[in-house]
Formats: structure tokens, sequence, C-alpha cells
């Protein structure tokens, strides 16, 4: 058993595309402090550290050595993939097999496209190179590797100066032997290069997907680890020497020794926050079940919490374009990964979403954004094309003199000109009309958005808690509900910075798997004990190097299955016993089916069912930082009215159009106050926009719970 | 409120909130199908398609899955459901159909659709096409060349698989006694019934919300829309009458190419495609359906059009054409037509071939322009089990006006995966001992076409039938524009094996494959654009030093000299031979 921690402070950095954020907890206290920087593309570490340093200097008590750690979201990897900025890296496959990555899955992204082109291989087809060797997919051995072939190409990949090198071979998720005897050479030969072997990395069948997982991991290993390293010097200098933490695109950290091997993990690091954040503020305030949806300035994530858990995925793809669920081509212009992913549909709408009119007379909005450069026409900074955040300020959703804390003053006049020349004259419509279709089409989107993550994987929304956070996700999220039909909606607390919280509330997740493919009415009982006790064993290892990890490691034990000739595998918990008998093996097997009803619609009782991959998730708890309750505020709600204004509201009801509606300063809200919709709640960096029917209450937190009253 | 003119406003933001909630079912019922199905061939290569048709079973919104299938579902469901009748389909009945003359394809490529209620009043129709991996026949995974349908498998005319909710076993048990691989059938049949569920459930959501009267209303708009755009796309192809003319190498029994011809008219809104000059039908599996060349019109038209055109009725009305009955493109019964797809991407081909000189941006040159199909059956010795493998295999792609054409990839309207080497040989005892790029197969161009694919099946321990159905083995896809041809395709018997006799097969056989025998496949290059001398000599070093070219290809045929000791372009020797090789070609 693990000493508890007991040091009072941890610190979270999140780096953006605009800002860093930074994020102080005093666990013993409960109390927030954050820090904010622009981002430094050049050498994102010089931002990190600033962002530390601010947090040191605000609050001047926090002594370094008081610090437990810090936890970092990083979209280090995802970058370097994007912008064609990935290490030199060699490939070494079974003989036959040296074009697996140039042939992939053999189809186009586009279907009526004859000008698409497949994405390039992440390594070029003269450093891919192919060992005499064989296994059958049992993993017996077909033809011994070829001790002297070996030698000869491990010469070779010296010469080539690459620095790192991904290990494929055929049938390795059965028997990892020859891709460790590979390694062991090349390593002895090149101590210094980077080695990924894709029996470790995701020891599971279909070769393409696990190459391109592995190849994925080692094309990044070089600039990750060297990041991390800046990021580690940067910290010690600033006298912080507490163990580094990065998120992983699964919503759990691991320690930044793991995150150098295996970037693989973490290219979706940045989006997982925002999940966790959901999941970890839900699960406190007593609702497991959540949907969280994220609005910033280019894009929206939606993804679903169960349990207090976001929902995993391992269908992805890196790199191509904006993923939307599981579209039969969905990944084929990226570069597919096959490790855990939180299960978000993000999609291209966000303030700066431009509205324009098709060439059929349908009005549209994104996928192109304005950005921050130029931005909405309504900043005066040379934006030309109308785009959300102006339809919003037309509406009078936002305040156009209380702007990002009145930093930015905003140009009405000149939103409504680019409305009317680009919206509402060729549609016929008035400019309010054409600021409201653009807000309802956008809204449209994103609850197609809400629809994938929810009823697409068979849950119903109404089940949900919807949960808005991000700059812009307050100002729709309501609206979004109504029409979604989801009664229940939370704003967070300081809804601009939620998502960095998220880096404070999760525990070290580290997962490992084992293959089987076995029928259930085949496998022997004993097997499957023994190989959990196997990955139990690597985990208790692996949660004893990890230093924030307190306690015993908690393990959650879940196998895939299918019917026996499908290839989708539902993942299933496995019975909360000890021991592993028939009776277990029962109720395992009803599970399943019970999911695949649930998913599929249909149950195959008759059918045998397949084992195919065990998992473990060895999960190091990090105590949670207390919530902390708002100060009592003696004075009335009044005193947070700002005023009224003229707000142009969307229903479902009658209640529609201009409403004089009434304008609160959120920090000024009195903990257990109520109001009714419409209403328009501000703070420095965020609106939210309450639409009629809907009420509010004000928690003991300072989190908005909002109904709807119908 | 009631006046006309406001009941039949279109408000722009319903229309947009139930065009994209259309498309979703059906993207719905596709991911339903897939995750479900047994066979590699719909769960891992996606050979399947899922579509929502109106009540009067015109096309609506699609999953953007197989090209092929969608174009010809526009003829089927109408012709099915005529066929049984409307007035018989109660809500949660599913209709089975495959028959080729009655608007259907291929006898793999098995329907399933039924009829989606609301209150019990009649919205439309959700249907999912899967190719089947095997549906009986004189070969296993029912390919091969036969002479007549009957020996291709069972015809399956419009019958009820499920009755108001509940499978109908009499039935599904006759059709998996005709069938070889019995257990992963039943399951992709089970997938297809799922999806439909699934795209029902959904419908009648949507139908509820908005109601029917509007729901209608808003189905229309989209229609109307697509109409718009469909015509003014039409408008912008250049006024004239475009013409070509393609052969398929090989018919499966005789030694007579089949030619095909095309005359396509675009008179402004108006285009109309004539295949008079095409061979009458053969005895032989090289016949494509009506619905199959409807399906190749559908696809040149659409390719040709701007990405986010909604692909419905509104567009497949303008795709008018003339197939005269009793020919290779418009087969009759009893012509057997397992190869009619062969002939359908070839007519593909030959149509972007018509209208390269009035659009040579937008068009690309031939691509492998074949299926590329390979089957097998194995009998399992200890259980009797008879298991079949399918799966088509991509080729090297047609080289465009401004780029290469990509290595090894699916063309035209066929988008399905390979199946993975892991997946298939934990299902069949069978090795794919080699799956690779073949070097200098591209067609030279100042675009090159794209590098063919080899994929190489050894049956270490097990005897085996094997079947091909492919084409290409007289001539590789031609260039365009001077670009030369790509290299052909290749079916080779034991070719690496120095102890068994190499033999050249056709590309349309069924053989015994004996214990230990290895067939190879070898799918063509893409066509070049343009003359390969007029290519960027970097381009050529770069192909050079991935691999995909020998540096004596660089010099023969793009006349660029590699220098070997710098692996540079020798500029001035490059230049010399050029301008020696024009002077040549022009002499002769």
């Amino acid at each position: 058993m693990k000493e508890l921690n007991t040091k009072r402070f941890r610190i979270g950095v999140d780096i953006g595309g605009t800002f860093t954020d930074g994020t102080l907890v005093d666990s013993s206290t409960g109390q927030v402090i954050t820090s904010k920087v622009l981002t430094t593309p050049a050498d994102p570490a010089s931002g990190f550290i600033s962002a530390v340093n601010k947090l040191l200097g605000v609050s001047n008590d926090v002594d370094p050595s008081e610090i437990e750690h810090v936890v970092h979201a990083t979209t280090v990897a995802t970058n370097a993939i994007i912008e064609g900025k990935t290490a030199k890296t060699a490939f070494v496959t079974t003989q036959g097999f040296r074009d697996m990555l140039e042939i992939a899955r053999q189809i186009r992204p586009s279907l009526y496209d004859l000008q698409f082109e497949k994405p390039a291989p992440l390594v070029p087809r003269q450093l891919c190179f192919e060992i005499r060797e064989r296994l059958d997919a049992k993993g017996n051995v077909v033809t011994p590797l070829d001790e002297k072939a070996l030698a000869i190409v491990v010469d070779q990949l010296a010469e080539t100066e690459v620095e790192a090198i991904a290990i494929c071979l055929l049938h390795s998720y059965r028997n990892p032997d020859h891709e460790q005897k590979v390694g062991e050479a090349i390593k002895a030969k090149i101590p210094d290069v980077k080695l990924s072997l894709s029996s470790k990395i995701v020891p599971e069948f279909r070769e393409y997907l696990r190459a391109s997982t592995t190849v994925i991991n080692s094309a990044v290993t070089p600039i990750v680890s060297t990041y991390l390293a800046s990021i580690l010097e940067k910290l010690h200098s600033a006298d912080v020497n507490s163990e580094l933490l990065v998120m992983q695109s699964n919503g759990g950290v691991y320690p930044a020794q793991s995150a150098s091997e295996s970037p693989v993990f973490m290219v979706e690091s940045g989006p997982a926050a925002g999940a966790v954040a959901a999941a970890s503020l839900g699960s406190a305030l007593g609702y497991p079940n959540v949907i969280s949806f994220d609005m910033g300035g280019t894009t929206a994530k939606a993804s679903l919490i169960r349990n207090g858990q976001p929902n995993i995925t391992k269908d992805y793809s890196v790199g191509g374009a904006a993923q939307s669920g599981d579209g039969a081509f969905g990944g084929a212009s990226g570069y597919p990964i096959r490790t855990p992913v939180v299960d978000l549909v993000e999609i291209g709408a966000g303030g700066g979403s431009i509205a324009w009119v098709d060439s059929g007379g349908a009005l549209r909005v994104g996928p192109q954004s304005a950005g921050a450069d130029p931005g909405p026409v309504s900043y005066g900074l040379g934006g030309k094309e109308p785009t959300i955040t102006d339809a919003n300020l037309i509406l009078g959703r936002l305040d156009p003199s209380y702007f990002a804390d009145g930093q930015i003053s905003l140009d009405t006049e000149a939103a409504k000109n680019a409305i009317h020349k680009h919206c509402a004259e060729p549609l016929g419509l008035s400019i309010e009309a054409a600021a409201h279709g653009i807000i309802e089409i956008a809204n449209t989107a994103m609850v197609n958005a809400l629809r994938l993550v929810s009823v697409q994987r068979g849950h119903d929304p109404r089940d949900f808690m919807l949960m808005g956070f991000g700059g812009a996700g307050p100002a729709h999220v309501v609206r979004l509900a109504e029409q979604a039909g989801i009664p229940q909606v939370l704003i967070p607390a300081e809804p601009g910075t939620a998502s960095a919280l998220g880096l404070l509330v999760t525990d070290v997740r580290m997962e490992s798997s084992a293959t089987l493919i076995i029928r259930a009415d085949q496998v022997e009982l004993s097997r499957i004990t023994y190989e959990f006790e196997k990955l139990e064993n690597s985990g208790r290892l692996a949660h004893s190097a990890a230093a924030s990890a307190s306690g015993e490691p908690i393990f959650e034990r879940a196998i895939e299955m299918r019917y026996w000739g499908q290839s989708f595998e539902l993942s299933v918990p496995v019975p909360d016993r000890k021991t592993i008998d028939n009776d277990w093996m029962n109720d395992l097997i009803e599970a399943f089916h019970e999911s695949h009803d649930s998913a599929y619609g249909f149950r195959a009782d008759d059918e045998p069912v397949e084992l195919v991959n065990l998992r473990l998730t060895t999960v190091g708890k990090i105590a949670r930082p207390q919530l902390r309750k708002l100060d009592t505020i003696d004075h009335d709600i009044q005193v947070a009215i700002k005023g009224e204004r003229p707000v142009y509201f969307a229903t479902d009801s009658s209640q529609g159009g201009v409403i004089s509606t009434t304008v609160y300063n959120r920090q000024k809200l009195p903990p257990r106050s109520t109001f009714n919709g419409p209403a328009i709640v501000e703070e420095p960096d965020c609106t939210t926009v309450i639409q009629p029917s809907w009420s509010v209450t004000v928690d003991d937190f300072g989190n908005l719970i909002v109904e709807n009253n119908q | 409120m009631a006046g006309d003119k406001v009941r039949n406003k279109i408000d722009p933001i319903h229309f947009e909130v139930i065009r994209s909630a259309l498309t979703q079912v059906t993207e719905e019922m596709a991911a339903a199908l897939r995750r479900s199905a047994y066979s590699t061939n719909v769960k891992t290569r996606q050979d399947f398609s899922c579509a929502f048709f109106d009540r009067d079973c015109k096309p609506i919104s699609q999953a953007f899955t197989q090209p092929v299938h969608l174009g010809s579902f526009v003829e089927l469901i109408p012709t099915s459901v005529e066929a049984y009748g409307a007035e018989n389909l109660q809500p949660g009945d599913m209709l089975v159909v495959n028959n080729p003359f009655g608007g259907g394809s291929h006898l793999n490529d098995v329907t399933v659709f039924g009829p989606v209620h609301h209150q019990n009043e009649l919205i439309g129709y959700v249907a999912s096409l899967a190719h089947h991996v095997d549906v009986g026949g004189g070969a296993p995974a029912s390919i091969g060349p036969f002479q007549e349908i009957f020996q291709e498998g069972v015809i399956i005319t419009p019958v009820k698989l499920v009755k108001q909710g509940e499978m109908n076993e009499d039935i599904f048990k006759l059709l998996l006694a005709q069938i070889r691989s019995k257990r992963v059938t039943a399951g992709d049949f089970r997938a297809q019934v799922a999806a439909n569920t699934v795209g029902s459930r959904r419908l009648s959501e949507i139908v509820r919300k908005y109601g029917s009267e509007d729901f209608d209303r808003y189905v229309k708009a989209v229609i109307d829309y697509t109409d718009r755009r469909t015509r003014a796309e039409i408008s912008d192809i250049p006024d004239g009458i475009y013409k070509s003319e393609s052969f398929l190498d090989f018919d499966g029994f005789t030694e007579n190419p089949v030619t095909l011809k095309t005359k396509i008219t675009v008179d402004g809104e108006k285009v109309y495609f004539d295949f008079d000059g095409c061979d009458p039908q053969r005895r032989a599996p090289v016949n494509s359906t009506k619905a199959m060349t409807f399906s190749a019109c559908a696809y040149a038209l659409r390719a040709l059009m701007a990405p986010d055109l909604p692909v419905n009725d509104g567009f497949y009305r303008h795709v008018r054409m003339n197939a005269k009955p009793g020919t290779v493109v418009h087969a009759l019964h009893p012509a057997p037509v397992v190869g009619g797809w062969e002939t359908q991407v070839r007519v593909n081909d030959m149509l972007f071939r018509a209208f390269a000189p009035g659009m040579p941006q937008k068009i690309a040159s031939s691509t492998k322009a074949m299926m590329a199909q390979a089957g097998f059956g194995i009998i399992d010795q200890k259980t009797g089990e008879y298991h079949c493998n399918y799966e088509a295999l991509a080729g090297g792609y047609g080289a465009r006006e401004t780029s290469d054409g990509p290595d090894a990839v699916q063309q035209h309207g066929q988008n399905t995966e390979n199946a993975p080497v892991e997946e298939v040989e934990s299902h069949f005892p069978v090795r794919v001992s080699q799956l690779s790029l073949i070097e200098d197969s591209e067609g030279p161009g100042k675009f090159r076409g794209g590098l063919g694919m080899r994929r190489d099946y050894h049956f270490p321990n097990d005897a085996a039938t094997f079947t091909v159905l492919s084409d290409r083995d007289l001539e590789g896809p031609k260039g365009i524009f001077g670009g030369m041809s790509g290299r052909k395709a290749y079916y080779i018997l034991n070719p690496d094996d120095s102890k068994r006799t190499k033999t050249e097969l056709s590309s349309k056989c069924v053989i015994e494959l004996k214990p230990g025998d290895t067939v190879s496949f070898q799918t063509p290059g893409g066509g070049g654009y343009g003359s390969p001398l007029e290519r960027d000599p970097e381009r050529v070093l770069e192909d050079v030093t991935l691999g995909k070219i020998n540096f004596k290809r660089a010099r023969e045929c793009y006349g660029v000299i590699i220098d070997n000791l710098t692996n540079d372009v020798d500029k001035a020797a490059t230049k010399r031979l050029r301008e020696q090789i024009n002077k040549s070609r022009s002499s002769h």
C-alpha cells in the first residue's frame, strides 16, 4: 500500500490554439486560481511555464515543494501529424507486406470525387523493410525468424539515420516473440533509436490498424519525448520538482515517462479534458449521466458520460477530415488508431463559423471559420463574412459593450450589414430572421452531434443532464436542450475555463489488453483467470511507478465480445465476483446479449459468443479537490440585475420573437436563488442565454441548473 | 394561418433540419448493419448500402457506401413493390429480393426492404442491400463463368422474409438451404433486418415530430432543391455530343472481346446516355442488367458535379438513358449476369473518356475498371461446414489533369475495403503470402496512373475451389491526352514455386486447387494523363527513390536520366534525351 499524498497544491495546464490556461487548486480549501497566457506555437513549453509562473506569482503562499503534481493536456502529437512534422521513421514488417501502409484500406475518402488523394503514409516506401518470418493465426511459427536476413536489415536501418522505428509483424498479437527479437537486434546495433512494437502498443488483430497505430506512436515519440523533457526542465528551474502527468485521449492521466514511450495514447489529449471535467463535476453534484457540450471559437464537441465515465471508442482516425461518429468512410482521409479515445463528436460549429448561401439557395453555416483572425465581422478586425457570433449579437444575446470583459467592443451595424448582404438579401428574409436562421441551422448541426453521441449509441438523451461550457457553449446550450428534448441543463461556474479543471479531477489510468479470440463455449475458465492475473501484475508495476497514484490500484475488467462471426465487439464489464466459474460466464454472456440488443435491436440467443480481448484498466486514484461553496451572500437577487434589453428568441412554442429580457450579473447571483427565463446571464468571458419557459436555480457552488417548465 | 400561402411556405430552417435527419437515418442503418454482420465482405469490406424511399418509391436519402448499389436501387424498389403489390405489405413486413430481371443486379446482391408506417399510414420504404458471400450456384462465392442465370445461384423474386416483425422461418430455411456458407449468410440477413428496423424506428420518430403532412412537404422540398441544383450543374457541362467506345477483354467462353459504345448528348439542362452499338447479350457472365447500367450513368454524371449535391430523386430523374433490351448493357432472362459489374464498371470508365474533351479538368484517365473479384470455398473436414470467402481487390487509379492516380485504391462506384490478412487467416485455412504494390505497373504520363496491387493466396494444407471473376487480361487501362497504358492484369497459379508448374489463368475461371497451391491475383496499373516526356523530372526521381519505378523505366518511358551516384536528375542529359525521343516520334 502506497502512502497517501498529503501535499496541498495541484496544477493543470491546457494548451489551446490561442490561449494556454493554467489552473491551481488548493486541495485543503478547494480554492481555484486560474491564469491565461497566449499560446506560443514555436515553443509551446515557454507558454506552459509562463502560465505556471503566473499561477505561482498570483498566490505568493504556494511553496513549490508543496505541489503534488502538474497535469498537462497538449496537442503537440496531433499537430505534428496534421502539419506533417513527424520524425523520420522506419517500418519493419513480415516479408511480403512492405506496402501495408501504402495500400492501407484500399478505399477512397470521398465517393464521387475523382480528384481525391489518399493520405501519404507517415513512413516513405524506401524506409519500409521486410523480414523473413511468419506466424499463423494461432501464433505458431510457420517460417522461423531468419537471423541472417535480420542482421542485414538492421545494418540497412542503421544507415538510414532514422529517429524512430515501428515494428509490426503478422499475428504478433498472438505471439510477440519475433517482434521482440527484431527489437532486441535493432536496439543492440542502434541503441538511441526510439522503438515501438505493435505487440506492445496494441496487441490486437487486423494488421493495418495495428501497424497504423504503431507507426503513429513511433513517428511522434521523438517530438513528444523532447517536448516533455523540456517542460520538466523548465519546471525544475522554477523549483517545481513534482511529478508531471499527461492527459490521455481516454480521459485518464499517465506519467510523463509513459507518455514519452507511448504517445499514441495522448493524441486527443486536449478534447478529452472537457469530457473529463463534465464527468467529474457531474458525479460530484449527483448527476452521473451527462452529455457534455463544449463549444469554442471554431468547433463544438459533444460526448456522452454514463455512470460518471465518458464513453470510450477505438474507431478513430487522426489527421483526417472532421470526425463524425463512425460513418462508413469516416476515417479514410486520416490515419486510424486503435487506442481508446473519449468518444466525442467534433463539428465545425463555433462562434467564428461563417454563414453563407449555396448555389441551390440554401442557408448554410460552417465548416469555414473566421477563427480569431480576422474573426467575426463585429470584432472590426477585418472580418467580412457573417459568423455565429455576429448573429448572436444582432439577436441581442450579446452585449456589444460587455464582451470579453469589455476588452472588445462589438460593432452591431457592421454585423447587420454583413448578414444583410450575404444571407438576408439573397434569401429574401429580414436581417433578424436571417440571423435567427443562422443560429437555428448551427444548432441543428449541434443537436445532430448530441444525437450521434446518444441516440446513435442507443441512449435516450432525455435521461441525461446536458452540461454546456466553453466560451460559446452557454449561449446555445439551453436552446439545444429544448430541441433535443432534454429537460435539464447545467452551466458550471466559470464555464470559459471549465475544461482546464478537468485535468485536476481525473485518475491515473493505464490500459492493457490481451487477445483471446475464442468461443465462450470452448474457453478454459482458468485461462481467463490467468490472463487477467498477468495483466494485473503488470498494472501493479505501472501503478507503483506513478508517484501521484495513491493507495491500492483499482482494476476495471472488461471483455470485448461479439457473436462468433461478427467483427465488431461490444465491451462488456465482467461480473463483479472473484471466482471465474460457470455462473460467472453465464452472467457475462447474458450481459453481452443484453448489450447487443440495446445497441442493434436484436439478440441471437442460439448463436455462439466469442471472447475477443480482455481489457484491464489499472486505476490509481487521485484525491479530488473539494468543490468550493459560494460564500454566503446576504443580498437579494435584485442586486444581480444589470438591466433589460430586447432579445430575439426562437422557441417551439408560441413565445418566440423579440422579448424584453432581464440581464443578470452572474458574479452577484446569490446561492439558492431562482429566476425565470427569458434571461441573459453575463460574466467576464461568457454569456448564458436562458430560453423562455425555462427556469434557473443557482446551486451552492455557483452552477446554474436550468430546467424546462413545460 | 390556414391560408395556402402560409401553409405552403418552406421554412429554410426546417428544411435543413429534416434534410440532415433523413441522411442521418440511413447512416444509422449502415452502422447497425456493419456492426452486427458476420461475413468479412459485409462487416469489414462494407460491401452493402442503405437507403430510404418515399411512398411512391422515389429515392430520398442514402448512406454513402457503395454507389453501384445505390444507383441500382432506383430501379429495384419500385419494380419489386409493383410486383408484390403495395397493398399486400403490412407494418413490420420486409421483402427479400435479388431478381436481376426485376430491377436487380447480380444474384449476390440481395436486398431486404420494408414499408415504414406512422399511425398505420405508409410513409415510405427502408432498404438495405448486401453482397452475400454465397448464394449457391455453380461455384463457391457464386462467382464464375456460367452460361445461364440458373447456374449462378438462388433467384429470389420478392417474398416476405419478415412478417409483421417476425422472421418468416419457412422462407428463411428454404433460402439458406440453397446456400453454402449458411451460418455467415444467416448472420448477414439478420444484420440487414436489424438495419431496417433501426431505420424504420428513426423515421417514424421524425414523422411523429413534424407530422406527416409537413414531412411530405419537406421531402418534396429536398427533392426540388436537388433538382434545381442538378439542372444548374448539367448546364455547366459544355453542350455537345460525346462519344467513346471500349471493350471487355474476355467474356469467359469465347475469343471475342465484348464491344461497348456510347453516345452522350448534352443539351442545356438535359443529358442523355445512348448505348446503341453495344454487343448483343452473351451466353457468358458479362451481361449487365438495366439497373446496373443505369447506376454507371448515374455515377458518371454525379462525379462531374459539386461534392455536396444530395443524391435523391431530384438528381436521378435527370439520368436518362437508352440501353436496348437484349444487349450486354440491358440483359434479358435467362442471361447470366454475375460478371455484369465488370461490364458496368467498364461502361463507367468509357463514359469518363467520352466526357474528357469537354471536361478535361474533371475526369480521370482509365482506372483498373474491373471489379477484380476473387472467391474461394473450403469444406471443413471435421465439421463438414462449407466456408466461402469473397473479396474484390484494388488497382491503380487513373491520372488526373493536375495529380497522379493514387496507387492501389478502389474506383468508380466501388469502394470496398480490403479484408485484413489476419482476419482472413483466422477464419479460413488460407495464407495470404503477399500483399504489395506492383512496381513499374503505372501508366506513364505527365501525371502517372496509380500502381496495381498483388495479393497471393496460398493454401498450405487444404484443397480449395478458387474463382476469378475479373478482366483486363489482354490490355491495361489506357492513358489519355498522350498518357500511356498501365500494366495489364495477371492471374497466375503457382507464380514462384520451383516444384509446381506456373500457369497463367484466365480472368474468368473456376479452378480446383491442391494442398500447397498458390494463386497470385495481380491487378492493373492506372492510365497516365498527358505525355510522360512532360513529367516533372523531380517527380520521376521521387518515384525512383520510393522504388515505385526503376532507373530503366525512368529513362525509357519518361526520358529522365538519374545519376546513379548522386541520386539526382541529370538535367542536361534529360533535356537531350527528351528532345531526341520527341524527334524520333515526330519523324514516325
